[in-house]
């Protein structure tokens, strides 16, 4: 007979009850998580393609889970309907005209549904509505993404284009602008936008090839986040573009300068004369310019394709600059002794 | 226990027209070729101590074994307290286990409990909840029958190999059993305590008028305990009667024992 | 006739288990040792189990932060160290110390009552033995082991969070998040029942091989070792099953 004191009793319950309680508080938070304990709308949605998706997936607004996919069906061969219950506290913020799209949680996560929201007012989805659907597959909007900078390259380039021209042509521009600094400044700048241009249209013309073959099912996705090369020209067309906004903006601003403070001939001249308002489109269309270059510059940043070739640019820029430091440092060392 | 109060030996008359508690008929038991037991038949009337004589290793402890029903005869009928207990299921034979004592050649006390636990043990198995109240009494009073009323709170391997065939004893005779079965009661023990425990036994079977089956090789005790004697050889009662008439005996297997 | 003592052992264990069931849920019921064998096996193997689940959950963090890191994935190691705690590890190691500590024990003390017929005292004093001493320790084990290993999961995951501290930061709200976002009932469930199972195998080879030792003191050290052999290795052949049975349910 063992002896089963008082506090050894204690003790058990106090273990039983700390599991017990541990595995219940589990329990509940996965519950909770997976809505088991909140009355839920169900609403539907059908596909042409789920991409994987698994019943307990999430449903997401605007990048908040709010509900689950509770059970996927094949209507017909090319329909698949897919149930969703969404939390019933969410149910006045989907709207009826909520498009549902498949997407993936991160590069490598799991297939969730996001709903967006559509065009125009629509009322708060009721239970056992269907949803309408858009079907983008990832690899479509990655080359829709591609295409728009593409775009956005060649208009920039054609505009730069326009730019340098009417800057070189302009003869009452270069006659007026007396001061030394400033034309020499205009023409290289000229000459950086010019070359920046041609390289831009290169890299276009790459990104083009590029899209069509993808869009063919020649190149894989593999290709393109692989292919160094590529990714090369479109940085170094990057960093071309990066220089020539930056120098453009500084001969913009002297100029602007000028305009506006001097006195004197310039002024004056300026003020109506065709010479003047030719200069002022320029100055515009450059300045618009170089907006949407910044612009294109940081879409193409952030385009995930070439995220890494810049983050790698970033790093080795780094080690190269921490190199210099360091030789710098040894350099001043040794001129010391 | 008090030698003052000790009953003088062999005082009791055999109760031989009593009522039979225990019969074995015609037991046999063997382990693979080693037949312990071949045809054995014995009477146990209430009442009454028989002393069991057999030599080292000739089936003794088989035998009570088989009574008690640890081990189950190969042939033979075993009847105790007028019930076959090859008949009986687990629950009846608890039961039936509940009016016999044994007490283990090996003590076998719990060596997990100290001893006022092992003398709980067979006590809360037994009772029923309104009779707690007595426990500690005849707990306090078995120990001191045993003559170590202050060990109850020591555990069995801090006491002696005596010490511990003494709670074995008591243990056994806690639930003032019909039946008792001691297996060697009083080996181990100096001469003194033996002497003692032999006349506990006297004591116990004149008070309760319980049946004892008894084994032993001390002929001291064999002197004091009996009412009646068998031998055990070759697996069959070999001969029985009374210490004197075995004792008186020409055989020289039997007469041996007695020298 | 063809006979293996394998096989022979497998019966046997299989016969001592279907005598559980037979003996273990009927009258009488020894509640009071039942409690105190839980008190034993469950409460005071806390300890031991609690250590090994700390470092458990701590070497497992250390291990794959390096590995995650590379490939930039060191947000999903919560997630990973989570699962692997809860469905696998957690249950696994926990079950192997457990045998390990318990299993051996019991093989050893039923042995010990075996030989010194202790077992048979029981008997005589009018115990069923199977029931006073086989039922209540199966039944503790396989009651006590889940417990013992959700506690050991809860150190082990708080291990892991300690783990993931010592190389940046993180909350514990966000710990706690990450894992869940991680787990399923069809994941955390079937990893708790097995544990049942891993449990009912160890105390059933444990009180087997003592209840059936032989052979004096050799045959109790003999009993505590094959008890935790033989568990270990039932363990692992469970999981294996358990593995199977949730493939088939369609949970995995
Ligand atoms: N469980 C068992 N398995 C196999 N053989 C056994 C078993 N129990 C007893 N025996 C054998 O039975 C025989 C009788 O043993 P038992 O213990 O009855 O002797 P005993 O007469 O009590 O001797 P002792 O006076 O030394 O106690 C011995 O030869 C022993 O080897
Ligand atoms: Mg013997």
């Amino acid at each position: 007979m063992p002896n089963n004191s008082t506090s050894n009793q204690v003790r058990l319950g106090l273990f039983v009850v700390v599991g017990v309680g541990c595995l219940l508080v589990v329990l509940y938070l996965l519950g909770r998580q997976q809505n088991l304990f909140q009355s839920s709308v169900p609403v539907q949605a059908d596909f042409r393609n789920v991409s994987g998706l698994l019943k307990g997936n999430n449903v997401r607004l605007g990048g908040i889970t709010v509900g689950t996919v509770k059970d996927i069906t094949i209507l017909n061969d090319t329909t698949v309907r897919v149930q969703m219950n969404l939390n019933q506290d969410v149910q006045r913020f989907v709207r009826r005209n909520a498009v549902a799209s498949i997407g993936t949680d991160g590069l490598v996560g799991n297939t969730i549904i996001n709903l967006t929201a559509g065009p125009g007012a629509a009322p708060a989805v009721q239970a056992g509505d269907v949803l309408p659907t858009s079907e983008q597959a990832s690899l479509d909007a990655m080359l829709a993404t591609l295409n728009i900078s593409n775009q956005n390259l060649v208009g920039i380039t054609s505009g730069l284009r326009q730019v340098t021209d009417k800057l070189n042509n302009s003869e009452a521009l270069w006659q007026l602008l007396s001061n030394e600094q400033l034309p020499a400044d205009v023409r290289r700048s000229a000459q950086n936008a010019a070359a920046a241009s041609a390289q831009l249209a290169a890299a276009a013309t790459d990104v083009r090839q590029l899209t069509a073959g993808v869009r063919r099912g020649q190149g894989p996705l593999g290709y393109l986040l692989t292919d160094d090369a590529f990714a090369n020209q479109i940085g170094h067309a990057a960093r071309q573009l990066a220089g020539t906004s930056d120098t453009l903006a500084v001969t913009l601003n002297g100029l602007q300068r000028q305009l506006q403070r001097g006195g004197g001939p310039v002024q004056t001249l300026l003020t109506d004369t065709t010479a003047a308002r030719q200069l002022r489109q320029t100055l515009r269309n450059t300045a618009q310019s170089t907006a949407k270059l910044n612009e294109s510059m940081t879409a193409l940043q952030h385009n995930f394709l070439l995220r890494g070739y810049f983050r790698r640019q970033a790093r080795e820029e780094a080690r190269l600059a921490a190199c210099a430091a360091a030789r710098r440092a040894r350099d001043s060392a040794r001129l010391r002794e | 226990m008090s030698p003052g109060t000790l009953p003088q030996p062999a005082a009791a008359p055999a109760p031989r027209n009593a009522e039979v508690v225990l019969t074995l008929e015609h037991i046999s038991k063997s382990f693979g070729d080693n037949h312990v037991l071949r045809d054995f038949s014995l009477e146990l009337h209430r009442g009454e101590n028989v002393v069991v004589l057999g030599k080292s290793g000739s089936g003794k402890s088989v035998l009570v074994k088989c009574m008690i029903g640890l081990l189950r005869p190969d042939a033979g009928r075993i009847t105790v307290l007028g019930q076959d207990i090859s008949t009986l299921d687990h629950e009846e034979m608890d039961q039936l286990r509940a009016r016999l004592g044994f007490l283990f050649q090996s003590n076998a006390l719990y060596d997990s409990m100290t001893v006022r636990e092992n003398l709980v043990f067979p006590l809360r198995r037994q009772w029923l909840a309104d009779r707690r109240d007595q426990e500690a009494d005849l707990v306090q009073q078995a120990l001191e029958d045993v003559g170590l009323a202050d060990t109850a709170n020591k555990l069995p391997a801090e006491l002696s190999g005596g010490q511990r065939k003494r709670i074995a004893l008591a243990r056994t005779l806690i639930l003032q059993p019909e039946i008792i079965l001691y297996d060697e009661p009083t080996t181990g023990l100096d001469p003194i305590t033996a002497r003692e425990i032999s006349a506990l036994i006297r004591q116990v079977q004149q008070k309760y008028n319980t049946a004892a089956f008894i084994i032993s090789h001390d002929m001291d005790s064999v002197r004091l305990v009996a009412d009646r004697v068998a031998l055990l050889a070759e697996g069959g009662c070999y001969a029985q009667g009374t210490y004197e008439e075995l004792a008186r005996h020409e055989d020289p297997r039997v007469h041996d024992f007695f020298t | 006739m063809f006979s293996s003592p394998f096989l022979a052992e497998t019966g046997a264990i299989a016969q001592f288990a279907g005598r559980f069931f037979r003996e273990g849920f009927r009258p009488r019921y020894e509640v009071r040792e039942f409690f105190h064998q839980c008190y034993v096996v469950g409460y005071q193997s806390l300890p031991m189990v609690g250590i090994t689940g700390f470092i458990m959950g701590l070497v497992l963090t250390l291990q794959s932060q390096p590995t995650m890191a590379k490939f930039g994935a060191e947000a999903w190691v919560p997630t990973m160290v989570g699962l692997t705690i809860i469905r696998e590890m957690g249950p696994i190691i926990t079950a192997l110390v457990f045998a390990g500590k318990i299993g051996s024990s019991i093989g050893a003390e039923l042995g010990s009552m075996r030989v010194t017929e202790q077992i048979d005292a029981m008997e005589v004093s009018g115990t069923n033995p199977f029931k006073y001493l086989v039922v209540t320790r199966v039944l503790a084990t396989t009651l006590m082991l889940p417990l013992l290993t959700v506690l050991a999961d809860g150190i082990g995951l708080y291990a892991s969070y300690v783990g993931i501290n010592t190389q940046g930061t993180t909350t514990l709200a966000l710990f706690i998040n990450n894992v869940l976002s991680g787990l399923t009932f069809a994941e955390v469930l079937p990893a708790f029942f097995k544990t049942f199972f891993f449990g009912f195998a160890v105390g059933l080879v444990g009180c087997y091989k003592g209840y059936h030792a032989t052979k004096g003191t050799a045959g109790v050290g003999a009993a505590a070792n094959s008890a935790v052999v033989v568990s270990s290795l039932l363990i692992f052949i469970l999981d294996l099953l358990a593995v199977q049975i949730t493939g088939l349910l369609g949970f995995n």
